[in-house]
C-alpha cells in the first residue's frame, strides 16, 4: 500500500455490531487473558496444586461464541474453556476458588483445576474424557426440543476430539433431529502433542459436518468479531429450529497442553507466527480506529479487572479446604446416604 | 389385582410413569415403531408420540450420554440398551458423566435417569446376547443398580427408579420376561430401592440371589426341603446399594450362607457380599461362605451344552448347600 494512500476507517455499520457489543467482547477478552495469565503465574509460584490448562491465544473463540447467550443456554465445555466460563458470567471468585480447590468452590475441591461449571450460569462442570460434554450438551439440546423451549446448547472441543466415537454419535443425532446446538471446534493445530494431520485426513475439520447434514464453516478464530457474528447467525438458526452449525475456529494455544508441558513438539517459528495474530491487539486496533478505545480507557479497564482478580485470589487463598468428611457428600441424593468406613 | 408377566409389568410401569409425568421420555434402538425387540415398549410411541418415545440411531454412547444432558435440564429420561452386551459404547457416559456429575459439581447438577438394560442367559443368546454386566456398575459410587426377579418388583422398582433423583442401571432379565407371572395390584405402587426381600423363610441356611438366580435358588430350596433342610432365600433386588442388614440378620440366624450369581465369579457382586459377611459377622458363621456362580470364562458360550455348563442351576446350588451344611 502506498504511504500516501488513505485507508477508510471502518464504520460500525460495516462491521454490523453495536459499540456496546464490541466493547463487551473486548471486556471479556481482557478479563479472560488477565485471569489466565494470573493463574499461570500463581501456578509457577506454587500457590495451588495439580496443574493448569491455559487458553492464552484462543480467547476470541470462546468469548465470541458465548457473548450474548442467556443463563438458560447450556455450555458443554472441555478443560480449556476459561473464556466460556468468564463470558457466561461465572464469578471470578468462584473460578479462583475452583482452581485452588477450596471449600468455597462449587465442587468443594472435588474435581481438578480449570473444570469450571455453574448450574446458575448454565455451564456444565466438565469431566476430562475428551468430547464427553459434546455428547451431554447435545442431550441438553434434545431436551430443549422436547420441552419446546428456545434455549440452545454450545459444545466446545478441539480438533482432536473430532476423532472420538461418541462425538460422531452426538453430531449424527443432532443432525437427524435438527437440534438447537452449536458445535464449536477450536482447532489449535495440536491435540496435546499430536498434530491435526494425525487426527483426520481432511483439510478442514468443519467438513465433518457435511456427513451429518448440517452446515460447517471454518473461520479465523482469532478475530473475535468474525467468531461472534458467525455464532450469532448459528444461534439464530438454532433458536428457530433450523438445526445445528459446526464452527471451526482456527487458532493457537501459546503455551503447553498444561503448565507441565514444555510444548517442545512445535517450532518456535510456528509459535512466533501465531503470536503475531494475537486476538487482543487486533480487536484493540479495531476499537481504537472506531474511537471506542483510548490508552486511558484500556488502563482503567486493566486496573478494574486486576482489582477484581486480586480480590478473588484473596478470597480463595483465605478460604479453607473442605473438611475431609466432604469426600462423602454429593455422591447420591439424600435418599441414599453413603456408608462410612472407619479405618 | 391383575395377573401380569414380568415384561407386562415393565410396559405398564413405563406407560403409567409417562402418563403421570411429561418429563419422562424414552430413547433406544427399535423401541418406537417396532415396540422393542422384546416388545417391552409396545404401543408406547403410538400413545405418547415420536418426541417422547424416540427410535434412536445405533448409538449407545449418544443414547446414554444424551440422556445425561437431558436429565440435567429437567427431563427424566429412560434410555433402553437393547442387550446388556451392547452397553460398552456407553460406558464412558455412564461412568464419567452419569455417576459423577452430582459429585463433580458439588450437587448443582443431577442426573435422574433410568437406563433399562435387557440382560441375561438361558435364552440361547450366546456370547453377545446373554451378558449381564452388573458387576461393572456395582463398583461405581454414584450409580444405583437394581435387578428385579418378579413382576411386582419389576414394576415397583422401575417406578422408584424413574421417580428418583439418581442415575439407575435397571437390569431386566430377558429369561423372565414371559416365564414368570403373578397377581399384582392395579393401583399405583413402588418398591423401595436398597431393600432386599425374603422369598422363603428357613432356619438351616441362607441363600442369597438376584434376577433369574432367585428362581433357580427357589427350585433348589424345594428339593432341599424334601431332605428336611429349610432354606432362607433372600432376593437382593437392589445391588447398589444392597441390603446389608437383611442379609446379615438372616446369616446371623442360620450361620451359613450360599451366594448365587449368574455372572462370572471373579470380582462379582457376591464377592463383595461374601467379603462383607466375613468382615462384619464372622463370629456367627459355622461354615465358609460359599458362592455358586457362572464360570470364569467369557459370558456365555452359545452351544446348548456349553451354556448349560456355564450357568448355575438348582442342582449346583443343592450340591453347594449340602457341602456347606456338612462342613
Amino acid at each position: 500500500m502506498a504511504a500516501n494512500q488513505t485507508v477508510a476507517k471502518p464504520s460500525l455499520k460495516q462491521i454490523g455490531l453495536s459499540e456496546d457489543t464490541l466493547w463487551g467482547l473486548y471486556y471479556y477478552l481482557m478479563k479472560t487473558r488477565l485471569l489466565d495469565e494470573r493463574f499461570r503465574k500463581m501456578f509457577r509460584q506454587g500457590r495451588y496444586a495439580g496443574t493448569y490448562f491455559s487458553a492464552v491465544g484462543q480467547e476470541a473463540c470462546t468469548v465470541g461464541a458465548v457473548y450474548g447467550l442467556r443463563d438458560e443456554d447450556i455450555i458443554g465445555p472441555s478443560h480449556r474453556e476459561i473464556g466460556a466460563a468468564v463470558t457466561k458470567g461465572i464469578p471470578i471468585k468462584e473460578m479462583v476458588a475452583q482452581v485452588f480447590a477450596r471449600s468455597t468452590s462449587v465442587d468443594k475441591g472435588k474435581t481438578h483445576p480449570c473444570h469450571y461449571g455453574s448450574r446458575a450460569k448454565g455451564v456444565i462442570n466438565p469431566a476430562s474424557t475428551v468430547a464427553g460434554q459434546t455428547v451431554v450438551a447435545t442431550g441438553c439440546a434434545m431436551a430443549f426440543k422436547i420441552q419446546k423451549k428456545d434455549n440452545i446448547a454450545v459444545a466446545f472441543f478441539g480438533e482432536g476430539a473430532t476423532a472420538r466415537g461418541g462425538w460422531h454419535e452426538a453430531l449424527n443425532y443432532a443432525g437427524i433431529h435438527k437440534l438447537p446446538i452449536l458445535f464449536v471446534c477450536q482447532n489449535n493445530l495440536w491435540a496435546e502433542s499430536v498434530p491435526a494431520r494425525l487426527q483426520g485426513a481432511i483439510e478442514k475439520f468443519s467438513d465433518r459436518a457435511k456427513a451429518y447434514g448440517f452446515p460447517g464453516v471454518t473461520i479465523d478464530g482469532n478475530d473475535v468479531v468474525e467468531v461472534h457474528k458467525t455464532a450469532q447467525e448459528a444461534i439464530k438458526r438454532a433458536r428457530a429450529g433450523e438445526g445445528p452449525t459446526f464452527i471451526e475456529c482456527m487458532t493457537y494455544r501459546w503455551y503447553g497442553h498444561s503448565e507441565i508441558d514444555p510444548a517442545d513438539y512445535r517450532s518456535q517459528e510456528e509459535l512466533d507466527t501465531w503470536k503475531k495474530k494475537d486476538p487482543i491487539p487486533r480487536h484493540e486496533k479495531l476499537l481504537t480506529d472506531l474511537g471506542i478505545l483510548t490508552p486511558q480507557k484500556r488502563e482503567a479497564l486493566v486496573e478494574e479487572i486486576d482489582q477484581e482478580i486480586d480480590e478473588a485470589v484473596k478470597f480463595a487463598e483465605e478460604s479453607k479446604y473442605a473438611e475431609p468428611e466432604e469426600a462423602y457428600r454429593d455422591v447420591y441424593s439424600e435418599n441414599f446416604p453413603v456408608r462410612r468406613d472407619e479405618y | 389385582m391383575k395377573n401380569t408377566t414380568y415384561i407386562e409389568a415393565i410396559t405398564s410401569a413405563l406407560y403409567e410413569e409417562m402418563e403421570r409425568d411429561e418429563s419422562v421420555f424414552m430413547i433406544g434402538e427399535d423401541i418406537g415403531l417396532y415396540g422393542g425387540v422384546f416388545k417391552a415398549t409396545k404401543g408406547l410411541q403410538k400413545r405418547f408420540g415420536e418426541e417422547r418415545v424416540i427410535d434412536s440411531p445405533i448409538s449407545e454412547a449418544y443414547i446414554v450420554g444424551g440422556c445425561v444432558g437431558a436429565a440435567m435440564v429437567g427431563m427424566r429420561p429412560v434410555p433402553e440398551i437393547q442387550f446388556a452386551d451392547f452397553i460398552t459404547p456407553s460406558m464412558d457416559q455412564i461412568i464419567q458423566q452419569a455417576a459423577k456429575i452430582r459429585y463433580r459439581s458439588g450437587g448443582q447438577w443431577t442426573c435422574p435417569m433410568t437406563v433399562r438394560v435387557c440382560c441375561g442367559g438361558e435364552v440361547g443368546g450366546g456370547l453377545y446376547h446373554s451378558q449381564i454386566n452388573e458387576q461393572w456398575f456395582f463398583s461405581q459410587p454414584g450409580l444405583i443398580v437394581v435387578m428385579p426377579s418378579t413382576p411386582y418388583d419389576a414394576k415397583g422398582l422401575l417406578k422408584s427408579a424413574i421417580r428418583g433423583e439418581d442415575p439407575v442401571i435397571y437390569f431386566e432379565h430377558k429369561r423372565l420376561y414371559r416365564s414368570v407371572k403373578e397377581e399384582i395390584p392395579e393401583d399405583d405402587f413402588t418398591v423401595p430401592i436398597g431393600k432386599a426381600a425374603i422369598r422363603r423363610e428357613g432356619k438351616d441356611i441362607t441363600v442369597v440371589a438376584y434376577g433369574l438366580m432367585c428362581h433357580k435358588s427357589m427350585e433348589a430350596a424345594n428339593i432341599l426341603e424334601k431332605e428336611g433342610v429349610t432354606v432362607e432365600l433372600i432376593d437382593m433386588r437392589s445391588l447398589l446399594p444392597w441390603d446389608r442388614e437383611m442379609i446379615f440378620e438372616s446369616v446371623k440366624k442360620t450361620s451359613r450362607a450360599v451366594l448365587v450369581q449368574e455372572n462370572t465369579k471373579t470380582g462379582g457382586v457376591m464377592a463383595e457380599v461374601s467379603a462383607s459377611i466375613t468382615e462384619e459377622i464372622f463370629d456367627y458363621l459355622d461354615a465358609p461362605v460359599t458362592r455358586v456362580c457362572g464360570l470364569d470364562v467369557p459370558m456365555l458360550p452359545f452351544a446348548p451344552p456349553l451354556e448349560h455348563y456355564f450357568l448355575p442351576n438348582a442342582e449346583k446350588i443343592v450340591r453347594a448347600v449340602r457341602k456347606v451344611l456338612e462342613y
